[in-house]
């Protein structure tokens, strides 16, 4: 499959200051995201994920590297048409109303003007603001907001959409449908470039993942081969038994209003526990064997760093 | 064309600004003091509501193009809504010139407005129209232009206040112009003399829009200058323009 | 409230604007204004007018021609301010030179209005009865397009109270037959005889003094001057009438008062 982005060696500093000290953001990244796929890009606050994104879209120049998109040069208009972004936390002419506001952008991009009221509807109905089409964007909540952005980088058909934090700020059930939204373009053949620091949301829609700790990639690649399926350890949550009797067995993670919650590492330990749970007629009361996740391995690969 | 959509979402921006409303209560209230002034006046009152009232049009006309230029470009990083538009298909140069074209015609609206409440006062006075006073608005609006390119260039990369601040010298100077160019050759040769020589080289002498006093006093202006002025109001700000465009073409926006 | 009675009372005494007499000259002054010179000089000349109405300010002439000339040099075409400031310095001031200085810029600068010299031949005869100082300006005046006609007839009598008679018959021809008003020609005619008059009765008069010389005595009658050949003829006045002659007292009068033709 062709790359829908391909990044060599991307460096990028910038000066600091009043007296302008030099400080380097991104030290040489290079990763390639494929068509069709949801590549997320996580990393600890201040690591370079909005700085890389934005040298992407032509919103900040490196100093060195290069960039492609679908073959293009990043910056031409050809590249451009097919991208979508999303900005963080993102601020927009509040005294349009959703509908004029989809109108302005759709006018920038190449939409035919027999199009554009259709689309702008379709898309309201999709991001799931059909009503507020004539509200004024000023009186938005933060989620709506999120949403309107969305409709705004998705509305011209892009082939690639890049997101940048789009599940912050939202509710549960909102995280839901955005996500729903994001596995349903990549079913439709999209490309989707996630930056994110909700690690159990990357985990679940995302294929590959890149890994940004101060300016350097540490890791990238499919997430199922990251993340071994190895089982840690198991969580069991019993009653009944005292803590002195559970030492050497398991960790006692808590000891609350009777019932204990205990980590066992080694898997023999398990029978262990279970025998002696049943010798003082305790109650078992769940038994979930853990495996390493995402937030694991990144915690993990930080603390490297 | 993308240039007129920015354009009007510009206008549409710009003509929401409570300063320029501020500015048109201002400049219609002192049109309006006029009357009362010329009351104190011996001898022809007319020319005092002209003279007050074009003025007026050139002062708040002036502050109009700078208080809202020196904010265009800024406003639009500083709220970060410049992000997704230039993610968009579009030259950075078509945004530039699409903020240009908006601020104009707000501006233009606005003069519009002020020249009304004018007009209508002098004719109150004259019961006639004075079709003179037109050719000096016009040309206050040619150095209006000129003034939003100005502020404009240095909103790409500088803040509102110190925007305001070049802005503002740009204008005094532009109008001491003359007097620059005979200080000139008073001075000594030196370091003082060179900085003045570039000032006066750079900075448009903006008294080439100054009708002011010749439509007052009804005296007959050479039609060369007509033409040369408006030609040279729209290379000025052309050029400007081209600067803008430099700038903000390499500009990164962290 | 009996503060601000007290606050305003204070502040009438400082003069208001008085720093304006500060205000540099010299030509630059018109660059510093940005483009606004003929609004300054509005403004100055409206402030002028209420200080210069303002008479407790006692020593308040002292800048009478450094704020009218800053005025002219800011807008040196806004008329009113030359006329007011000769004003001012004329029956205010009582400054005759003044007043004129002004009125003389006021033309200097601009060289079609007529108003400016006849308003100063106007001074310079009302206030000083200089004739010949007023003759100058109303022969300015008159050279103006536009003048009013009452120029030249100012001129023609001026010239006439100077004893120019030559130049004042001329100019009364000149009104005489140019006027198209049955008023004014009458006027004209009026002042031809008074003039006509006035160059016989200095000729006779020449003549009667050579008699005296010769004679040591007055003439009986006007005739005898031509008998005695110092008089080619009998000048007769416009109306073709002979000139009453007292020969006790040897005066020459007119018969006809030139008014009551």
């Amino acid at each position: 499959m062709a790359a829908a982005v391909k990044i060599e060696d991307l460096h990028k500093s910038f000066k600091v200051g009043f007296i302008p000290k030099t400080k380097k953001i991104l030290r040489g990244i290079s990763m390639t995201i494929e068509e069709g796929e949801i590549f997320g890009y996580l990393g600890p606050n201040g690591a370079g994920k909005t700085t890389t994104l934005k040298c992407i879209l032509g919103l900040i120049f490196p100093e060195k590297g290069n960039i492609e998109i679908f073959g293009y040069p990043y910056l031409s208009l050809r590249a451009k048409e097919r991208v979508g972004y999303l900005p963080e936390n993102p601020y927009f002419y509040d005294y349009l109303t959703a509908s004029e506001f989809l109108h302005f952008y759709s006018q920038l991009s190449l939409i035919k003007k027999k199009e554009k009221e259709e689309k702008i509807h379709r898309f309201l109905r999709l991001v799931g603001l059909e009503e507020s089409a004539n509200l004024q964007l000023r009186k938005f909540s933060r989620g709506m907001l999120q949403r309107i952005g969305l409709a705004q980088a998705l509305i011209h058909d892009p082939s690639l959409v890049f997101l940048d934090e789009p599940l912050g700020g939202l509710d549960p059930l909102g995280r839901k449908e955005i996500r729903d939204i994001i596995v349903r373009l990549k079913e439709e053949g999209k490309t989707v470039f996630l930056c994110s620091h909700i690690l159990q949301d990357i985990e679940m829609i995302c294929d590959r993942v890149a890994i940004i700790v101060k300016g350097e990639i540490i890791n990238q690649g499919q997430l199922q081969d990251l993340i071994s399926e190895k089982i840690h350890f198991t969580e069991i949550i019993l009653s009944g038994v005292e803590s002195k009797e559970l030492e050497g067995v398991g960790e006692s993670v808590s000891a609350l209003g009777g019932k204990i919650l205990l980590k066992v590492i080694e898997e023999e330990k398990i029978e262990t526990v279970l025998r002696i749970v049943q010798s003082r007629n305790g109650r078992i009361h769940s038994l979930i064997p853990r495996t390493e996740t995402l937030e694991d391995l990144f915690v993990g690969m930080v603390k490297q760093g | 064309m993308k240039i007129r959509a920015i354009a009007f979402n510009t206008f549409k921006e710009a003509i929401r600004d409570r300063i320029l409303y501020l500015l048109l209560f201002f400049a219609a209230a002192c049109i309006i003091f006029s009357r009362l002034l010329a009351l104190l006046t011996v001898g022809d009152r007319v020319k005092i509501i002209m003279d007050v009232g074009l003025a007026s049009l050139s002062l708040f006309g002036a502050m109009m193009a700078i208080l809202m230029g020196t904010g265009l470009v800024y406003k639009e990083i500083d709220k970060k809504t410049i992000y997704t538009l230039l993610s968009k298909p579009i030259h950075r140069y078509q945004f530039l010139l699409g903020k240009y074209f908006g601020l104009i015609l707000t501006l233009f609206i606005m003069l519009f407005f002020m020249s009304f409440i004018f007009l209508t006062l002098v004719f109150l006075h004259t019961f006639r129209i004075e079709w003179e006073l037109l050719i000096a608005i016009f040309y206050i609006f040619v150095e209006v232009c000129l003034l939003t390119a100005v502020a404009m260039l240095f909103s790409c990369f500088s803040t509102p206040i110190l925007s305001s601040i070049f802005s503002l010298s740009f204008y005094l100077i532009g109008h001491l112009s003359w007097g620059l160019e005979n200080s000139i050759d008073k001075m000594k040769p030196g370091i003082a003399k060179t900085l003045t020589q570039i000032l006066y080289a750079f900075i448009p002498d903006l008294e080439n829009f100054n009708f002011k006093t010749e439509v007052v006093h009804h005296l007959p202006i050479p039609s060369e200058i007509f033409l040369f002025s408006v030609l040279y109001g729209i290379f000025y700000s052309l050029f400007l323009l081209f600067l803008a465009i430099l700038v903000f073409r390499k500009r990164d926006f962290i | 409230m009996g503060l601000k009675v007290k606050i305003d009372k204070i502040s009438r005494k400082k003069i208001p604007g008085s720093s304006i007499i500060y205000i540099p000259s010299g030509k630059y002054l018109k660059f510093a204004t940005f483009g606004y010179s003929s609004l300054l000089a509005d403004l100055i000349y409206l402030w002028s007018i209420q200080y210069y109405s303002d008479y407790s300010v006692v020593d308040r002439f002292k800048y009478l021609d450094h704020i009218f000339s800053v005025i002219a040099e800011l807008d040196h075409r806004y008329l009113d301010p030359y006329q007011i400031g000769a004003l001012i310095a004329l029956y205010e001031a009582r400054d005759l030179d003044l007043a004129l200085k002004i009125l003389d810029r006021g033309l200097e600068k601009n060289p079609n209005q007529w108003i400016f010299p006849l308003e100063a031949g106007h001074y310079a005869q009302m206030a000083k009865k200089d004739y010949k100082l007023a003759q100058k300006y109303y022969k300015k005046a008159m050279e103006i397009k536009g003048a009013p006609p009452i120029t030249k007839r100012l001129y023609a009598n001026a010239s006439f109270k100077l004893t120019d008679y030559k130049t004042a018959f001329e100019t009364w021809q000149e009104i005489y037959k140019t006027t198209e008003e049955e008023r004014i020609k009458k006027i004209a005619s009026n002042h031809l005889f008074q003039v006509k008059a006035a160059i016989d009765i200095k000729t006779i008069f020449e003549a009667i003094e050579k008699f005296r010389e010769i004679y040591d005595r007055n003439p009986v009658d006007l005739s005898q001057l031509v008998k005695a050949g110092l008089l080619d003829s009998l000048p007769k006045d416009l109306d073709g009438q002979d000139y009453h002659y007292d020969s006790k007292t040897g005066e020459v009068k007119t018969q006809t008062i030139p008014w009551k033709r």
